[in-house]
């Protein structure tokens, strides 16, 4: 065993300077190259592009070493604030054009009007400029990022022009082949649930959904029609899926199973690759106006950190302008058919020989350009909610119409407001004396306490308790001061270079925020629920497989396995199988059981259980061994005993089993409770965010929702530390219950 | 007899229905990784099954980064196990067996610190590990790795050692070892079960971490299975082939290592009380 301890031992220090070793010759290479760092947003087919390009650049500057880190759209934004905060971060930055509002805002994207030369500017589209506020914040090297209609060839030798010949058109193609009563092939599919998919038919039934100057716009007639328009595609005209996510629509088309599909140009490669021989038209007109459906044009581009040294900043823009160039521009048409934002370039015969992009000046004609502005943020964020709950048959189109242009007006208050301090900073500073003194005295006391007991006799397990206590307590207590001090502060959208502290504003806020208290009892129903279940799945699965049975560890495996697999994993693999039309669960209930299929994804309760069935799923095998563990140590005799005194199962159960299981049992729930609340992934993965309409949220999903999505980082920190003040209320109840019964 | 005969039977049953229930998702992912996004319109069945297609998996070692990925998640596991187990069962045993000065202060905060959510400590973990100059260094991952494995499994090994008599230590006492060759020679060696249980825990943590080390590593080179595993994801254009199939692949491991250690789980898993 000794020896055994021993070659671990050895293997670990084996391990420590292998490690050291790659650390080592990391800083070799870093002191004679200068390495600039680019993090973007491409997807895997640009990636290759990108990778080719920088090599190049490398190749053409000895000495320069380019990092390329990818990462997801929304990851993107928010690492990219944290990091430049930090007071670090990429030298360049690639990301769609509607960040640069909100990095402008906040002053963490450099304004490169001046330095970029002129003549580089005038050989750039305009659209690929973007501009916030009067100063230039990205030059965009694509144009495009819009909807359009694409039409399988095969199935359709024309596309429709109109909105009537769409539903024509939709209702022939949407056939059921097999004579199950379900389509195996729709007229239309799309991501139609989420908002960027529905905004361009505003505009098509009259009137822009954000004005001008920056805006909400969306209490109007043009929106409620076209609330009802795609309730009606669905529900009266039954040519688009019950339910349809941008994966789904995509599997459909790329097999042939969906005549149309509305996509952006991005897909256009990937349908490509499938085979698929295709055609793409505008979004088809609006019959009952005349007018055409307006999707949104934006460009996707680079920005500069603003925390680079001059010499740096030099390097930065050199990249950027070769990644700008004709040459690595023409490389991306090539390779991936992107519209280039070089207007030399669009006479080029890569652009003029390929079909689709002759076409996109069509289709672009009606678009409109993506807002820049960070209120946009709310208006997506508003009118998610709303739309959802007119698709779900919860709200009228009208009432969700108004709520939403109220709803986004006052996100955008919330988003922009300054907040100045108030009186009750005084009672702050009171708070952090009082903290400051209470730490002082323990750690006194403590300290006292150490040098009065006999020395000798303290310093063994004083020594063996204090590295991992002071790990603890080093990795925790910074981040928790930080919050704390956030949770009092203004650190907002326009305070995040400058915040300070005003006072106890946050905590009012939430407190007498009556959507907290909702979002508070789902969280405590989530919670018990879900360990309630754990324990009473666990203890009875345990129970079975303590007795004499077959294959016994074979069975105790197959049941560990939800513990075993990575979450994020098994999150994302729950929420297909909830699926309404394909996923398993519903062809279960529907084939065997004959019941109606369920809306998992897309009634908030039964979303709510989604998530709960996922959690349980995963929770339960960790109470199931604890169990066993606690069954194995009940001694035989004890049964033995009490069966001879004539005792039955159930009784046996209540009387030996249960009282002897309950202390190890107890501490485990306790536990489970704790990482209950704070299971952010399932409820995150599961519901995509609190899907629909917001409903599905519990506290830490909320407050993730909040720090990140509306950059309301005080207001975010404030909810954090009320929710940590409850779950300890919650823990010293629990342990005092314990404790009672442990003795 | 006949009756202790339908009871297995019954038993059976139940355990079979909860076994398909377990591990049905994990077969879902197979079929993605055969058949990739396509998988998501199929009908249920074992059509899905029938046709497995390698061509996932033969991409995911060719052509991606994957077993770079592999090195360093299996670097990282193993240190941050190897420093929980030992830091944890240090702890874990002072906490079990000695009265000391703020021991109850020190239980209790162990367990505070589970309830603070996670998701709002990434950018005060950013912060600090720039300033401390770990940014893309796997020391910054140990550091934090360990230290948020650390609370669950001082408790896991408290709650072991409690368990042991106290029988042993006076009688080892009498043949006059000393208190660390008694924790080493005689403790631990008897502690393995939970040792294991512990390592595993503290393996598992880092294993399938996303969030902390997506902050700390920016370096391509330096990145763990997750992050690898992420960038098959995209808004709107997920690789679905690749990542079922990564899954998979970064499961494995995990399920692996229960397998082998599943005989010590269920006397090796004990979460101790508070009171103690």
């Amino acid at each position: 065993m000794i020896r055994r301890l021993g070659s671990t031992v050895l293997a670990a220090l084996f391990l420590i300077v292998l490690l050291l070793d790659a650390t080592l010759a990391h800083a070799e290479a870093e002191r004679t190259t200068e390495r600039l760092q680019l993090w973007h947003n491409m997807i895997y087919s640009h990636r290759e592009v990108l990778t080719e390009l920088t090599q190049r650049f490398e190749r053409e500057n000895p000495g320069l070493q380019v990092d390329v880190i990818y990462r997801e759209t929304e990851e993107l934004r928010s690492s990219y604030q944290s990091a430049v905060m930090g007071g670090s971060g990429p030298d360049l930055l690639y990301g769609p054009s509607d960040q640069v509002g909100p990095m402008a805002t906040m002053g963490i994207i450099a304004p490169l009007e001046d330095l970029l030369p002129h003549e580089f500017k005038s050989a750039i589209d305009p659209l690929a400029l973007v501009q916030y506020q009067d100063h230039l914040y990205m030059v965009g090297d694509k144009v495009g990022n819009y909807l359009m209609l694409i039409y399988n060839k095969q199935l359709l030798p024309r596309p429709p022009r109109t909105t009537d010949e769409l539903i024509q058109i939709g209702k022939k193609q949407t056939v059921d082949l097999n004579g199950d009563g379900r389509p195996d092939r729709y007229g239309l599919v799309f991501n139609f649930t989420e908002p960027f998919f529905f905004v361009p038919w505003i505009k098509g039934f009259g009137e822009s959904f954000f004005t001008a100057d920056g805006k909400p716009n969306l209490n109007t007639p043009a929106t409620i029609a076209a609330f009802q328009f795609i309730k009606d595609l669905r529900d009266r005209d039954h040519i688009i899926p019950a339910e349809c996510d941008y994966e789904m629509a995509n599997a459909l088309f790329k097999q042939g199973r969906a005549a149309m599909i509305i996509n952006g140009d991005w897909s256009w490669g990937d349908y490509k690759k499938a085979g698929i021989d295709f055609g793409v038209a505008r979004l088809p007109m609006v019959s009952s106006t005349g007018r055409w459906p307006a999707p949104l044009v934006g460009a996707t581009g680079y920005s500069l950190n603003p925390n680079l040294s001059s010499h740096r900043q030099a390097l930065a823009l050199r990249l950027l302008t070769f990644l700008n160039s004709e040459e690595a521009q023409l490389a991306f048409v090539n390779a991936v058919g992107s519209l280039p934002s070089r207007l030399s370039l669009r006479t080029n015969r890569a652009v003029t020989e390929n079909s689709w992009l002759m076409n996109s000046a069509e289709l672009m004609a009606v678009g409109e350009p993506m807002p820049v502005v960070p209120e946009i943020r709310a208006v997506w964020d508003s009118l998610r909610g709303e739309y959802q709950s007119v698709l779900g048959g919860n709200s009228t189109a009208e009432a969700a119409a108004a709520r939403a242009q109220r709803k986004s007006l006052k996100q955008i208050d919330l988003m922009n407001e300054r907040l100045e301090k108030d009186s009750s900073i005084y009672a702050m500073w009171l708070l952090f004396m009082g903290l400051a003194l209470w730490l002082f005295f323990k750690s006194w006391q403590g300290l006292r306490d150490i040098l009065n007991a006999q020395a000798g006799s303290l310093r063994f397990p004083l020594t063996l308790a204090a590295p991992g206590i002071i790990g603890i307590l080093l990795v925790v207590l910074y981040p928790f001061g930080f919050n704390l001090v956030l949770s009092f502060s203004n650190f907002s959208l326009n305070t995040f270079r400058d915040w300070s502290l005003i006072g106890f504003h946050h905590y009012w806020d939430v407190l007498t925020d009556s959507a907290f208290y909702t979002v508070l009892l789902k969280t405590l129903i989530w919670t018990f629920t879900n360990v309630f279940l754990h324990v009473v799945l666990g203890v009875a699965l345990a129970l079975v497989i303590n007795q004499t049975l077959p294959a016994k560890p074979l069975w105790r495996t197959l049941l560990i396995i939800p513990w075993a697999v990575p979450q994020y994993i098994t999150a994302l693999t729950w929420r297909s199988l909830f699926n309404r039309e394909y996923g398993p669960i519903n062809q279960f209930l529907t084939h065997y059981l004959h019941l109606p299929a369920l809306d998992w994804l897309s009634d908030p309760l039964l979303t709510f259980s989604a998530c709960l069935i996922t959690n349980v799923w995963l929770g339960f095998p960790f109470m199931m061994v604890i169990a066993l563990g606690g069954l194995q140590a009940i001694p035989e005799e004890l049964h033995e005993a009490a069966r001879v005194d004539g005792a039955g199962a159930l009784t046996r159960f209540r009387m030996i089993t249960l009282p002897l299981l309950m202390p190890v049992i107890k501490p485990a729930a306790v536990l489970g409770c704790i990482w209950t609340v704070n299971s952010l992934g399932v409820v995150w993965l599961v519901s995509n965010g609190g899907e629909p309409a917001d409903q599905t949220h519990i506290l830490v999903s909320y407050i993730y929702k909040s720090a990140f999505n509306l950059y309301r980082y005080g207001s975010a920190s404030a909810l954090s530390m009320i929710t940590f003040l409850i779950l300890l209320g919650l823990g010293f109840v629990l342990m005092r219950k314990e404790s009672e019964v442990v003795r | 007899m006949k009756a202790k005969h339908l009871r297995v039977m019954f038993s059976l049953l139940i355990l079979t229905l909860a076994a398909i229930v377990s591990v049905f998702p994990v077969f879902y992912i197979l079929a993605m990784a055969s058949h990739g996004e396509s998988a998501f319109t199929m009908d249920v069945g074992l059509k899905a099954f029938t046709s497995a297609d390698l061509h996932n998996f033969r991409q995911l070692f060719l052509r991606t980064d994957f077993l770079i990925w592999l090195r360093n998640s299996v670097l990282i596991s193993t240190v941050v196990a190897l420093v929980g187990v030992a830091m944890a069962s240090m702890s874990g045993y002072a906490l079990a067996r000695f009265q000391f000065p703020g021991r109850s202060w020190i239980l209790r905060s162990i367990l505070t610190t589970q309830m603070f959510p996670a998701s709002m400590l990434m950018l005060p973990f950013f912060i600090v590990l720039t300033k401390l100059h770990l940014i893309n260094s796997f020391v910054g991952l140990f550091i934090i790795y360990s230290s948020t494995a650390l609370p669950f499994c001082i408790w896991q090994m408290k709650g072991y050692f409690e368990t042991l008599p106290r029988d042993l230590e006076e009688a080892a006492r009498m043949d006059g070892l000393t208190s660390w060759s008694l924790f080493i020679k005689v403790i631990l060696p008897l502690s393995l079960p939970a040792l294991a249980i512990t390592g595993l825990f503290s393996f598992m943590t880092s294993w399938g971490e996303y969030m902390i080390a997506a902050i700390v590593l920016q370096d391509p080179q330096l990145y763990t299975l997750p992050l690898g595993l992420k960038s098959f994801q995209a808004s709107l254009a997920t690789d679905w082939g690749l990542y079922a199939a990564a899954s998979l692949i970064v499961s494995a491991p995990v399920v692996v290592l229960f397998l082998a250690l599943s005989r010590f789980l269920v006397s090796g898993l004990t979460v101790g009380s508070v009171k103690g």
